[in-house]
């Protein structure tokens, strides 16, 4: 069960706000987070898979099969919303069975499945419950639940976890992800939260302005964004802007640099990703990449702590992240400098 | 100060409605209860509350439904719209039922523009103008300010209207007609029932437009009380015993109502 997005183009009515030529595609049992700014167009991404925008060029393949010209109850998909919308006026095993009671299921056998289902959320307890009486997270499992009940081609989670406490936004994401493995669910997951979409996603598309910027594994989109706009939404980084002098060595104004400049020619703009954990604290004194400067604003994480390095001559500081606060120096390794052209 | 503010409100309360409710009481038993035996055996009483009440629940069941229809148009207009709409709607509730009566009998009268405009497409002018003086003509006047009454009530249910639940409906295989039965209705439902009620209520008591529009012609509660307490009137207990009696049925379907609204709440909270 694979979700294909073929050329999706789709503008909103008397905007130029919409998609532009996005393709991607989900394999049977892979989860690919779709992330960027707001109005990035990650929502309408959703929404047309779902059914419930319509009027784009492209083709959306479920299985196979071109779902453009269904309507959305025809589908078969099984979406999770940000704000839950379960169904007040039914328990909570009603809920996840409903799904089940439109496509006929005696009774007996969809409140089994419906119970197994929250014996796998582990809200086996609250099954005659009312749903205003559980938790946030809890009726977001519930709202998982039925969107699994009826074994959907592919399953969208529009921000699940986006309404919840930070404190069970972890646990839960975790579960959702056990969850979603267990059934093996073709899965799209639209979230604003980039540390959401990295540790989740098998793979994660990156939308600015209505167009994919990347569409990748986490560790390549962290480890080597494809231009600066994945870079400055995807993690924390410094990114300083500088000149290709020559083979393997930059010029960022206030120090040069030596990195790999691969195929690059002398005299190119560059950007030079450099991303805080990367960043050594305590150099030698003849470290390669050596920068002398002090340090400015700091914030202590717990685990670590992370601050503001002003290099000499620098007019932006170097963002780091360390068990130790540097001294008047810090280094930057060669091999985590990453060059985007500009 | 809030303390003091509590009292006060109790003490007018005590004294404006409590009271003149209360003296009817010991009015109505005056004559050791026969008065109540005299009104259930009068049939003119009999075929009045049998009018009262068909005429409460018709034009408070039209009222919620036209009501309800036009809460749902308010809540799906732009901002500056809804407020021109608001507006409108809340101006007949501020005039007098007897302007509303004279405006009723000017167009749907004998001679009123809409019957001669029918007789012009060959209906009897006479039957159709002689429909406003009857029970059903009497709803439809009520309607009038009913209408606007329920639409106001209810157009916050709608603009607040998680629309939600019912795309999530929809995704799970619901057709727009199933995802609307299963889950618009069962939420608004306790609300639009609960209007209608106080609506009904409120036609089964009323009587200034009646009586502008009908006089005497027309056998509802209100008017009959109103003949028993009027100068040839001579049968206090018997008018206090009537008035216990509309006020138990008025004080019945609000209860409906209100049994309707609460179990809701306790089902979702």
């Amino acid at each position: 069960m694979s979700l294909l997005l073929d050329h999706i183009t789709y503008t909103y009515p008397g905007t130029t706000h919409g998609l532009h030529d996005v393709s991607l595609r989900v394999d049977t049992g892979e989860l690919v987070a779709v992330i960027g700014p707001s109005g990035s167009g990650k929502s309408t991404l959703l929404k047309l898979v779902a059914g419930l925008e319509t009027g784009h060029t492209g083709s959306i393949l479920l299985n196979g099969e071109n779902v453009a010209g269904k309507p959305m109850h025809q589908r078969n998909i099984g979406m999770v919303f940000q704000q839950y919308a379960l169904f007040p006026h039914l328990s909570v095993v009603d809920n996840v069975a409903y799904g089940l009671k439109l496509r006929k299921v005696p009774l007996n056998e969809r409140q089994n499945r419906a119970r197994d289902l929250l014996a796998l959320t582990g809200l086996a307890e609250y099954a005659e419950r009312s749903i205003s009486r559980l938790s946030g997270g809890q009726q977001q499992r519930v709202a998982l639940a039925r969107a699994l009940a009826i074994d959907p081609l592919a399953l969208l989670l529009d921000e699940p976890l986006a309404a919840l406490d930070a404190s069970i936004r972890g646990h839960l994401r975790d579960q959702i992800r056990t969850i979603q493995k267990r059934f093996n669910a073709t899965t799209l997951l639209v979230t604003h939260d980039q540390e959401e979409a990295l540790t989740m996603a098998d793979k994660v598309a990156v939308l600015k302005d209505g167009r994919l910027l990347q569409f990748s594994t986490p560790e390549e989109i962290y480890r080597a964004p494809a231009n600066k706009a994945v870079a400055e939404f995807v993690g924390l980084s410094t990114i300083l802007p500088a000149t290709v002098i020559a083979r393997d060595l930059i010029d960022a104004g206030f120090a040069r640099l030596a990195t790999a400049t691969g195929h690059r020619q002398v005299g190119q703009s560059v950007f030079a990703l450099i991303r805080p954990e990367n960043i050594v604290p305590t150099p030698s004194s003849d470290a390669t990449n050596r920068i002398s400067g002090h340090i400015g604003t700091q914030r202590y994480l717990g685990s670590i702590y992370r601050y503001d390095f002003l290099a000499d001559g620098a007019a932006l500081p170097l963002l780091v992240e360390s068990h130790q606060i540097a001294g008047n120096a810090i280094a930057l390794p060669p091999e985590h400098i990453t060059l985007l052209d500009s | 100060m809030k303390k003091h503010g509590a009292w006060l409100a109790w003490l007018f309360m005590l004294m404006f409605f409590t009271l003149p409710l209360l003296a009817l009481v010991p009015e109505a038993f005056s004559d050791g209860g026969s008065a109540f035996g005299r009104v259930f055996g009068d049939s003119l009483f009999v075929a009045a509350t049998r009018n009262t009440v068909i005429l409460g629940l018709v034009a408070g069941a039209v009222s919620a439904l036209v009501g309800t229809a036009i809460a749902i148009e308010i809540a799906r207009q732009p901002a500056h719209h809804r407020q021109w709409m608001l507006t409108v709607l809340g101006l007949p509730l501020a005039f007098s039922g007897l302007v509303i009566a004279y405006g009723f009998i000017l167009c749907f009268g004998r001679a009123g523009f809409v019957t001669q405009i029918v007789a012009f497409a060959g209906a009897d002018p006479a039957e159709v103008g002689s429909w406003i003086y009857s029970v059903g003509g009497l709803g439809f006047a009520y309607a009038y300010y009913l209408i606007p009454r329920v639409a106001l009530s209810l157009y916050p249910v709608f603009a607040n209207f998680d629309n939600a639940p019912t795309l999530a409906a929809r995704t799970l295989g619901a057709s727009r007609l199933r995802a609307f039965i299963d889950t618009v209705i069962p939420e608004v439902a306790p609300s639009v029932l609960s209007a209608g009620c106080l609506v009904a209520a409120l036609a089964m008591g009323t009587y200034g437009t009646a009586l502008a529009l009908v006089g005497t012609q027309l056998n509802i509660l209100p008017l009959l009380l109103l003949a028993k307490v009027s100068d040839g009137g001579t049968d206090f207990s018997a008018a206090a015993a009537m008035s216990l009696v509309l006020m138990a049925i008025c004080v019945l379907v609000l209860g409906i109502g209100d049994v309707i609204t609460n179990r809701r709440e306790r089902k979702t909270h």
